[in-house]
């Protein structure tokens, strides 16, 4: 039964997916078993879309079950066993950048990895990235860029949290298209991820999460 | 430390490297051509090199991403991150040469009358004595006055430094060249009135000589941009310019100098000189236009993406560097927005598009896709980032329109029939080409509307990890490495067609047009005339309309450049629709990203009040 949730999860097979809930909520299930196998079936996904073999499209979609799979699940779950989640990421593509489609996915996989993502949008001045921070207190903060020139925004914002006595409270992990070590270097972050889920393991390495 | 010398093969060319100066830059110094599209930043892979014999440095992080041990172990490099501990022979192979390009110059000539701004009068002086010692500049300018009714205020100061030599040369017999008002140059009687119309795009330059008495095309020519040596793309460009201040300026001077060239090579098939070249137009994309102009470059690809000036631009050409009549002028067309340049206005200019009657789409395919469109009497603008997939970047097997490219691909049952160009053995696939396999692909329900590769399918195989599409096997190939296409191509090729359909949809809506009313849709540039355009509709990368409303029009924006060059009526009217179109922003619209999602489905459809609606419409 497990196994049938994970794979017609990630299948994207949506009416499937309902039916083996409802099914499992009839048999007074644990839900948050069930949320847990949804979550397996988003990795898959997550690979799946790393590999070229889904596209954004499929991401979306797999949202969409995903989103119907909570809403399914939520009334049985009490407060006390309401999901605990993994920590708190403030991201955002930085200043001068307005690209969205890359860091939307990261957004959307650290969210369905169980993260509480704070995104700003784009075009993220250093200083709301820094606000961000202290009102949330996130450990976590992403900078995503496409543009080269946006290297110059990221060391900027780094700088920013830096000179908010922030830097060693948080963990910062950059992306884009063209970030390679050198880029990490130059804007001091402390790490970069390829691609979302390299994101997604770098925060969870950084949760503690295994 | 001495300099070490290397030596690139086949080309057989050799010289010495500069002290921390990388394989590539050393190539590129010497002529050689090795690709580099992320201009040497080590991300791009395309400048693949072998160390045949001598020392180098330790491979680069991304080298040892790029190739396999074997691979290094083989001395196979990356040009850009490699740099010489001594003497050494470098192999570079065929993939990573800039091949010699099909470049289009052809397009549709347009009817103007010709009204230049440069006007050519022909004097006869009388010899200067002791009784009348008139200055020699003064003589001419008093006898243009008399016999021809003009006056001149001005000199140039390059005409003027050389009058009294010429005019001693020529026995007081000249021709006197005005224009508005200054003494630009002095011709001799027997020469031509040249004018130079120029499409300056990223990869590609065109430019055409025009007889400036009577408006007549006397030679075309394209070459390559050199600046590609520099960075495929407009952003790694401007990256190298914001970077250092040499950057620039070297941009500039490698343009330039190309310019020169291809001047001196359209005026050598008409036995005429580049001095008789009398005024140039200029059209290209903002990014190149900056750049041949020195103009700041970081505020155009950074939000808001603001362009130094949007007007048209007058300078000397001698200010630019470049070696035409003393005097004469450069006129730089006026562009729409840092992503919506000169060249696009010329192309709305000589498609007559922006006096369209009934409503029009114009678009200009390429790394970057100018849409506009003509909706009662107004038109709108947007760029979309298509990103190089349709100049064969970041595609395995992709290519640039070159020998060897796969250009035409129909799959016949299980029969795969193409055409190269050159009609030689295939190497790798260009952009038509890529289009092409991408909607047989499509129909023959090897990748689903999602663009996922289907298994179970004759010539799809699993390979590293990801499905791939066998388009000639290894059998087929004479024993070369299979070509292929790979799901994750097709993935770059969605996201490509999708940011054309969206920038498209975006337009449409903003105008509040129905896409049934589009009654014509013109393409221009090079790709876009290659294109077979039902290809193009039936991945859904352009709407769903019959196809006769189709126009394939060649290099417009040349076109338009050349109307500019011979009629002062042209120039007003570039500068009028450049003032009037408004731009649209695409990815701060709050449509884009729903629109973006449908437009990556493959198959014909049709917008239908925000909704994908499948169409079959067969013509």
């Amino acid at each position: 039964m497990a196994k049938d949730l994970v794979k017609a999860l990630s299948d994207l097979k949506e009416q499937e997916v309902v039916k083996i809930v409802e099914e499992r909520l009839k048999a007074k299930e644990d839900p948050l078993k069930i949320l847990e196998d949804a979550r397996k079936g988003m990795e898959v996904v997550g690979k799946r879309f790393a590999s070229s073999e889904y596209f954004i499209p499929d991401l979306v979609y797999s949202g969409e079950i995903l989103k119907s799979v909570t809403e399914l699940v939520k009334p049985k779950l009490t407060k006390e066993t309401e999901t605990k989640k993994l920590g708190k990421v403030v991201l955002g593509t930085v200043a001068g950048d307005i690209h969205d489609i890359g860091k939307d996915i990261v957004v959307f996989m650290l969210d369905v990895n169980g993260f509480e993502v704070h995104d700003l949008g784009v075009d993220v001045p250093p200083q709301k990235f820094v606000e961000k921070i202290k009102e949330t207190g996130a450990p976590i903060v992403g900078l995503s860029g496409f543009l080269t020139l946006a290297f110059d925004s990221m060391k900027q914002t780094v700088e920013a949290i830096k000179a908010a006595g922030l830097r060693d409270k948080v963990k910062v992990m950059i992306g884009g298209g063209q970030i390679t070590d050198e880029v990490t270097r130059y804007t001091s972050a402390d790490a970069y991820g390829k691609d979302a889920v390299a994101g997604v393991a770098l925060a969870k390495k950084w949760a503690g999460v295994k | 430390m001495t300099a070490f010398v290397i030596s690139f093969e086949p080309v057989g060319r050799r010289g010495k490297c500069r002290k921390n100066e990388s394989l590539l830059a050393c190539a590129h110094r010497l002529g050689v051509g090795i690709n580099s599209i992320c201009g040497g930043e080590g991300t791009c892979h395309a400048c693949r090199v072998q160390v045949i014999s001598g020392a180098v440095s330790k491979p680069a992080p991304s080298e040892l991403e790029a190739f396999s041990s074997q691979e290094l172990e083989e001395g196979w490099r990356l040009a850009c991150q490699t740099y010489p501990a001594s003497d050494c022979k470098i192999a570079v192979p065929t993939d990573s040469m800039t091949t010699t390009q099909r470049i289009q110059v052809e397009g549709l000539e347009a009817k103007v009358s010709v009204e230049p701004p440069v006007r050519v009068y022909r004097l006869q002086l009388a010899a200067p004595s002791l009784e009348t010692p008139q200055a020699d500049a003064d003589r001419l300018l008093g006898a243009l006055g008399r016999r021809h009714g003009v006056r001149c205020a001005k000199i140039d100061i390059g005409a003027l430094r050389t009058i009294s030599d010429q005019l001693r040369s020529w026995k007081w017999k000249s021709q006197a060249v005005v224009r508005n008002g200054e003494l630009i140059a002095i011709l001799a009687s027997r020469n031509h009135h040249l004018g130079l119309a120029l499409d300056l795009g990223t990869t590609k330059v065109a430019g055409y000589l025009v007889d400036l008495s009577d408006g007549r095309t006397l030679a075309a020519k394209g070459i390559m941009n050199p600046q590609i040596s520099y960075g495929e793309d407009v952003i790694s460009r401007i990256n190298r310019a914001v970077k250092s201040p040499d950057g620039g300026v070297q941009l500039q001077k490698v343009a330039v100098d190309a310019i020169n060239e291809l001047c001196t090579d359209l005026c050598a098939e008409v036995a005429a000189k580049p001095e008789e070249i009398l005024e140039a137009v200029v059209v290209g994309n903002t990014a190149m236009h900056h750049l041949l102009l020195r103009l700041p470059v970081k505020q155009l690809v950074l939000s808001p993406f603001v362009p130094a000036i949007s007007r048209a631009v007058e300078v000397k050409a001698r200010e630019l560097g470049l070696k035409i009549a003393h005097g004469a002028y450069v006129h730089v067309l006026p562009n729409i927005a840092g992503f919506v340049g000169a060249d696009h206005v010329s192309m709305l200019l000589a498609t007559d598009a922006w006096q369209a009657q009934e409503t029009t789409l114009a678009l200009d395919i390429g790394t970057n896709t100018e849409v506009s469109l003509v909706y009662k009497g107004k038109i709108t603008s947007t760029s979309c980032a298509s990103g190089p997939a349709f100049e064969g970047g970041h595609i395995k097997y992709g290519m640039r329109a070159a020998t060897g490219a796969i250009e035409r691909l129909r799959i016949d049952r299980h029969r795969i029939l193409y055409q190269t160009i050159g009609g030689v053995p295939p190497i790798g696939i260009c952009g038509s080409g890529i289009l092409d396999a991408l909607a047989q692909l499509y129909l023959t329900e090897i990748i689903d509307e999602g663009g996922r590769i289907m298994d179970n399918r004759p010539r799809v195989r699993a390979y590293k990890g990801q499905r791939e599409f066998i388009l000639v096997s290894k059998e087929e190939h004479n024993g070369k490495p299979a070509i292929t296409i790979t799901q994750h191509d097709i993935r770059e090729l969605q996201l490509a067609k999708a940011a054309i359909r969206t920038g498209i949809q975006v337009l449409l809506e903003s105008a509040g047009c129905a896409e049934d009313d589009i009654r014509q849709v013109i393409i221009a540039g090079a790709f876009g005339t290659y294109i077979d355009v039902a290809s193009a509709v039936t991945i859904g990368m352009l709407p769903s309309l019959p196809i006769k409303r189709f126009r394939q029009v060649g290099n417009a924006a040349g076109m338009g450049a050349k109307l500019a060059l011979i009629s002062l009526k042209s120039r007003a009217r570039a500068e009028a629709v450049a003032s009037t179109v408004s731009y649209v922003e695409l990815a701060s619209n709050p449509g884009f990203q729903p629109i973006f999602m449908q437009a990556s489905y493959l198959g014909r459809y049709r917008f239908v009040d925000g909704r994908r609606e499948k169409s079959t419409d067969a013509d």
